[in-house]
C-alpha cells in the first residue's frame, strides 16, 4: 500500500519534471547577436556589407525605420560554404522588435528566397516597423542555404513607447482591413478550447466509474466484455457522429464566412538585379600581408596602378563590417556604428595621390581594437589563413572606386 | 490482486483506495504522455506545427496525422486490452495540446513575443475522439487501425479548418500577392528560420489541380493505418500494469 503510493507519487514527480522540460524545452530562437563568434573568414569572405545605413537611432512603436546600403557577394567564396543560389535577406534582431514591414533587393520586394551570384553588388533596404521598446542591436543578415546565417554590422537602435499600442492594419484583396496582430484570436481560441472541452467530456463520462484496478480484475478474469455497456455504446455512437457533424458543419460555416482563399505561397525569386559596377580603374596588387598580435594590426604591402585618367587615393579598408578609414581622404558621415569604425585606423606610408598611368607600392597598416574586439584576428587560426576585404579609392572630386582584394595572411607573433 | 484482502478492512474503504489510485494512476499517465508525446512531436512535426506560414495543403497535412496518431495509438493499445478504457487517444491528444499550448503561450509569445494568431498549435481532437469510438464499438486492433487510421488523416484538415482559413484570405503586398499567414511569417521575423527551409507546397501531386488537399490527407491516412500498427504494437510490448500490481 504505501510502497505503492511512493511509487505513483516518486512517478508523478518525475512525469512532473519531464512535462516541465519538453514544456520550456523549446523558443525558437530570438537572438542573432552571435556576430562575434562567427569564424572571421565567413564574415570577411562570404558577403561584404557597405554604404549602410540606419535612418533612424530611435523610434516610436508603430514608427518605421529602414536600414539600407550594397551587399558584395565575394568572387573567392569559401569552398567550405555553399554557394549563395538560395539565400535569404533577413534581418538580425532578437525576435519580433519590429516586424519586417517590406525589404527588397535591387528594387525587387523579397519576402522569399533569393538567388545571388558570385561577384556581384546588391542594392538592399530593409523596412522595419517598430513593435517592442527596448534598445536593440539590429544587424544586416544573410541566410544562405548550407551555409548558415552571416551576420552583418549591427546598430544600437532604442524603440520607445509601449507595445500594446502596436497595431498591424493590414488591407486584404477581398476589402477588409484587420489588425493582423489579432487577427483570427478570439476563432482560434474558441474552436481550440471548444474541441478541448469536447475531449475532456469523453474523458470525464469515463472518470465517472471505477477506472484502473477493478477493470484489470475484470479484465484479467475474462469478463472484460462486460465493461462496456450498451449506454457506453451509445454515448460513444453519439460522440462519433457528433465529432463528425461539427466537423462538417464548421468547415461548410468556415467556407461560407471565407470563399476566396488562396494556398501558402512560395518559390525561388530568380533574377534579382545587380548594380551594374563600373570596371576599376586602379589595379592593385597584394605583395604580402602580415597580421602583427601584439600590435592588433594588419600591415600590406600592395602595388596600385592608376589605369584612370583623375589622380586617386586610398581612402578605407572595409573587412567583416569593420571600416579603417584616412580620415584625410574619407570621413564617415552616415552615423556608422562606433565600435566598427576606425576613423584613423588605416595608415598609408604615402598617401599622396597616384597620378593617371602611376604605379606605386606602398604600406598600408590598418590597426584598431576592432581586430581583437570582433574576433577577426582569429582568421590567423583559419585551415586555409586568408583575408579578404574591399578597397576604396577617392579622386579629387569624391568619386569612388571600390576594388576586392583577397591575398594570405602571414601572422607575426613578435 | 491482494489489496482488498490484507491492506483494507472493509469493501468501502476498498472502493474508495481504489479510487484514490484511480486518479493518481490517471494523473502520471496524463504528464507521462504529455511529456513524451510532447517531446516526439516537436522533433518530427517541429516547424510544421510552430508557424502558420507552414500550414499549407500538401506536407503540414501529409505530416502531422502520421506523426501525430503514434502516442494515441499506443496509449489505446495499454488502455484498452488491459482495463477496456476507450480514451486512449483521447488522454493523448489532451496532454500533447496541454503541453503545446503552455510552450506556446509562455515561449512564443511571453518569452519572444511572437503573436498567438501565429504560432498556435494544430487540433487532433476529432480524430482522436473517432479513434477512441471505433476502438470502443468493434473492440477490434485492425478496424480501429484501417477505419480510424484513415479517418485520423482524412479529419486532420477539416478539423483545422475554421481556424485556419481567416490565414489563407490572400493579401496584395508590395505588388506581390500572399496569404495573410504567409505575411505573419514576413512580418515577425524568425532569425533562425530562413524562408527558404519552409517546406510548403512542395510534392509530386500537381496533376490534381487544386483540389490538392482532399489527396494528400488521403495519403496521409493511409501512412497512418501503418503507423497506427507500429505503434499499437509499441503500447501492446512495452505497456505494463506494474504499478497496479505492484499492489
Ligand atoms: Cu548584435
Amino acid at each position: 500500500m504505501k510502497i505503492l503510493k511512493d511509487k505513483v507519487a516518486k512517478l508523478s514527480f518525475v512525469a512532473l519534471l519531464i512535462t516541465i522540460t519538453a514544456a520550456m524545452f523549446y523558443a525558437p530562437t530570438a537572438s542573432a547577436h552571435g556576430e562575434k563568434s562567427q569564424a572571421a573568414f565567413m564574415r570577411m569572405r562570404t558577403i561584404h556589407w557597405f554604404d549602410l545605413n540606419w535612418s533612424k537611432e530611435e523610434v516610436v512603436v508603430n514608427d518605421t525605420m529602414t536600414i539600407s546600403g550594397k551587399f558584395f557577394v565575394f568572387g573567392g567564396w569559401p569552398e567550405t560554404v555553399d554557394k549563395p543560389d538560395i539565400s535569404f535577406l533577413n534581418i538580425g534582431i532578437p525576435g519580433p522588435v519590429f516586424i519586417r514591414a517590406g525589404s527588397w533587393i535591387g528594387g525587387q520586394l523579397v519576402p522569399r528566397s533569393v538567388q545571388l551570384e558570385l561577384g556581384e553588388t546588391y542594392e538592399f533596404k530593409v523596412l522595419l516597423k517598430a513593435r517592442r521598446p527596448g534598445d536593440w542591436h539590429v544587424h544586416t543578415m544573410m541566410n544562405v542555404k548550407g551555409g548558415g546565417p552571416i551576420i552583418g554590422p549591427g546598430k544600437w537602435v532604442t524603440v520607445t513607447g509601449s507595445m500594446s499600442s502596436f497595431t498591424n492594419p493590414i488591407t486584404t484583396l477581398t476589402g477588409q482591413t484587420i489588425d493582423l496582430e489579432t487577427y483570427n484570436l478570439g476563432n482560434t481560441y474558441f474552436w481550440h478550447a471548444a474541441w478541448y472541452g469536447i475531449g475532456l467530456l469523453w474523458l470525464a463520462y469515463w472518470c465517472r466509474k471505477p477506472l484502473f484496478v477493478p477493470r484489470l480484475i475484470a479484465v484479467e478474469a475474462g469478463k472484460g466484455d462486460a465493461l462496456i455497456t450498451g449506454t457506453d455504446k451509445k454515448v460513444a455512437l453519439g460522440f462519433g457522429v457528433g465529432v463528425i457533424a461539427i466537423v462538417a458543419m464548421s468547415m461548410a460555416s468556415t467556407n461560407e464566412s471565407f470563399p476566396i482563399t488562396t494556398p501558402l505561397q512560395a518559390g525561388l525569386l530568380r533574377g534579382i538585379k545587380s548594380i551594374d559596377m563600373p570596371v576599376p580603374t586602379v589595379a592593385v596588387k597584394i605583395e604580402d600581408a602580415t597580421y602583427r598580435v601584439p600590435g592588433r594590426a594588419m600591415q600590406m604591402t600592395m602595388t596600385i596602378t592608376n589605369n584612370g585618367d583623375s589622380a586617386i587615393r586610398l581612402g578605407e579598408f572595409n573587412t567583416a563590417g569593420v571600416r579603417f578609414m584616412d580620415a584625410a581622404v574619407a570621413q564617415d558621415e552616415t552615423g556608422y556604428p562606433d565600435d566598427l569604425l576606425a576613423e584613423e585606423g588605416l595608415t598609408v606610408s604615402d598617401n599622396s595621390p597616384i597620378a593617371p598611368g602611376q604605379s606605386r607600392t606602398i604600406q598600408v597598416t590598418a590597426s584598431d581594437a576592432a581586430w581583437e574586439v570582433y574576433r577577426l584576428a582569429d582568421l590567423i587560426y583559419d585551415p586555409d589563413s586568408r583575408f579578404a576585404g574591399l578597397l576604396f579609392f577617392y579622386d579629387q572630386s569624391g568619386n569612388r572606386q571600390m576594388v576586392t582584394i583577397d591575398a594570405p595572411l602571414i601572422p607575426s607573433f613578435i | 490482486m491482494s489489496a482488498s484482502q490484507s491492506a483494507v478492512r472493509s469493501r468501502a474503504e476498498a472502493v474508495k483506495v481504489s479510487r484514490t489510485f484511480d486518479w493518481l494512476i490517471l494523473f502520471t499517465l496524463f504528464f507521462v504522455v504529455l511529456g513524451g508525446y510532447h517531446v516526439h512531436f516537436m522533433l518530427t512535426g517541429g516547424d510544421w506545427d510552430f508557424w502558420t506560414d507552414w500550414k499549407d495543403r500538401r506536407l503540414w497535412v501529409t505530416v502531422l496525422p502520421i506523426v501525430g496518431i503514434t502516442f494515441p495509438a499506443a496509449v489505446q493499445a495499454v488502455l484498452w486490452w488491459r482495463y477496456r478504457l476507450p480514451f486512449g487517444a483521447v488522454v493523448a491528444v489532451l496532454g500533447l495540446l496541454l503541453g503545446e499550448w503552455i510552450n506556446r503561450y509562455l515561449n512564443f509569445w511571453g518569452w519572444t513575443y511572437f503573436p498567438v494568431n501565429f504560432v498556435f498549435p494544430s487540433n487532433f481532437m476529432p480524430g482522436a475522439i473517432v479513434l477512441d469510438v471505433i476502438l470502443m464499438l468493434t473492440g477490434s486492433m485492425t478496424t480501429t487501425a484501417v477505419v480510424g487510421g484513415l479517418a485520423y488523416g482524412l479529419l486532420f484538415y477539416p478539423g483545422n479548418w475554421p481556424v485556419i482559413a481567416p490565414l489563407h484570405v490572400p493579401v496584395e503586398y508590395n505588388g506581390m500577392m500572399m496569404t495573410l499567414a504567409d505575411l505573419q511569417g514576413y512580418h515577425y521575423v524568425r532569425t533562425g528560420t530562413p524562408e527558404y527551409i519552409r517546406m510548403v507546397e512542395k510534392g509530386t501531386l500537381r496533376t490534381f489541380g487544386k483540389d490538392v488537399a482532399p489527396v494528400s490527407a488521403f495519403f496521409s491516412g493511409f501512412v497512418s493505418i501503418i503507423i497506427y500498427f507500429l505503434w499499437h504494437f509499441f503500447g501492446k510490448w512495452f505497456g505494463s500494469t506494474a504499478f497496479v500490481e505492484a499492489a
